[in-house]
């Protein structure tokens, strides 16, 4: 902790401006502290897709208690912190996926389950199932198997709690620094016209992950759709003049 | 085996319709072959008069060999505690039938299915709107000309998996058997 520790100036403690490197120093101890209490308390969003799903009750109930560890089911998106990914994802249910992993609060952490979140499993050579899922969003980790058991699942919870404890869980950060890439991989399945009620450039914004990669010619496509919506908006709405300049 | 007998009741029903053929199978199923103008008529005699009224299914099977579709209306009725499953062909172009919702209601769905799946446009079906494969363009997936791995293979990418244990079982001359028995052809 000794090196992490902010050196403060020799000055009066009111109205004094705060230099960026100091700043950051802060920000690491706080992020720190707020890893290690983090990983203590984690919630699972309740929502399964494919058939991994019949291995979460005995994850959760008494045979294996889920809970020992601090780990719990959550029903909602905007308060769970994990998105397990249990099998296979068709194109129809990534969209869910990518709909509710936006809606959820960073940090966010996804986990995927099954062999088929990784290479599509047994579904390898089925032309409606996705092969990877960390091509869509970002993965913090993956179970092999078909299916994996329970131990196998609460060994990925523990690991992950490492991770995040250790700071490194940090897959959220990719999906703003590199979301164009995400969101191109997404419209390559679903075609240009796909955009969600989400607004990931100003998440990465209000996070600091405003990369080089954030911004590309796949977000240009969502302007237009913004600048589409915005036609027929008053001339006073505050948004319409920064989306103006794209309508043909 | 003893070969079933064409239930009477079905006979007598059934027998003025012409060019049909009716094969009885296991236990309580039976087989009908009809035209394709036939089959509407069919389905209202074994609703009305033996009380068909349930459609279990409408499926659809690809013959690239003779250029046909083969639809199997499978019909239960609760009084005759029986299953019948009438199958008709129809050319693969243009590949149009009929639909039986005016008979039917749930036919709707069925038809709206293997009009996604297969292609085939029921006329008078009241919805065949995309159904499951909402982001499609492709073809017809169902069909046994589409080639479902070169899709694949151009539209996702796969990992590359090498991982260290599969290494040293390399080095020792062993790997995983990509050209042998059980492996994708």
């Amino acid at each position: 902790m000794s090196d992490t520790t902010p050196v403060i100036p020799d000055q009066p403690e009111v109205c004094r401006t705060v230099d960026a490197e100091e700043r950051g120093v802060w920000r690491r101890v706080m992020d720190r502290f707020a890893d290690h209490c983090r990983a203590r308390s984690l919630f699972v969003l309740h929502y399964c897709t494919g058939c991994g799903a019949i291995e979460l009750p005995p994850t959760i109930t008494s045979r294996f208690d889920m809970e020992r560890v601090g780990v719990s089911p959550m029903v909602t998106p905007r308060q769970a912190d994990i998105l397990l990914i249990t099998g296979y994802l068709s194109v129809k249910t990534l969209k869910r996926v990518i709909l509710s992993y936006e809606q959820m609060q960073s940090p966010k952490y996804v986990l995927g389950f099954g062999s088929c979140t990784i290479n599509g499993g047994m579904y390898w050579n089925s032309y409606a199932t996705v092969k990877r899922l960390d091509q869509y969003i970002p993965a913090d980790g993956f179970i092999a198997g078909c299916m994996p058991r329970p131990e196998a699942v609460q060994q990925v919870f523990l690991d992950l709690m490492k991770k995040i404890d250790a700071g490194q869980a940090n897959a959220w950060q990719d999906y703003y620094l590199n979301y164009d890439r995400y969101l191109g991989n997404q419209m390559a399945l679903f075609g240009e016209e796909w955009h969600t009620p989400v607004d990931v450039i100003a998440e990465a914004e209000h996070y600091g992950y405003v990369g080089d990669g954030t911004r590309g010619r796949f977000t240009e496509i969502l302007d237009r759709h913004a600048a589409y919506a915005l036609r027929d908006a008053p001339e006073d709405y505050p948004e319409r003049g920064a989306n103006e300049r794209l309508l043909p | 085996m003893k070969q079933a007998q064409v239930p009477a009741v079905l006979e007598s029903v059934l027998h003025e319709i012409p060019g049909i053929q009716i094969t009885p199978k296991e236990g309580s199923r039976v087989r009908v072959d009809v035209a394709p103008g036939a089959l509407p008529a069919i389905l209202e005699l074994l609703k009305g008069q033996l009380g068909f009224m349930h459609l279990s299914a409408i499926s659809c099977i690809d013959w690239p060999q003779t250029d046909e579709f083969e639809l199997v209306y499978t019909v239960w009725s609760h009084e005759q505690k029986m299953t019948v499953s009438a199958h008709v062909t129809i050319p693969r172009d243009p590949g149009e039938y009929v639909s039986v919702y005016d008979i039917h209601t749930p036919a709707g769905f069925f038809e709206r299915d293997i009009h996604e799946m297969f292609g085939v446009r029921f006329d008078g079906s009241p919805n065949l709107r995309k159904f499951i494969l909402t982001s499609w363009n492709g073809p017809p997936p169902m069909l046994k000309s589409f080639d479902t791995l070169a899709y694949v293979e151009e539209t996702f990418q796969w990992v590359d998996y090498r991982p260290e244990w599969l290494r040293d079982i390399e080095a020792k001359g062993g790997g995983i058997d990509s050209e042998g028995e059980g492996a994708p052809s």
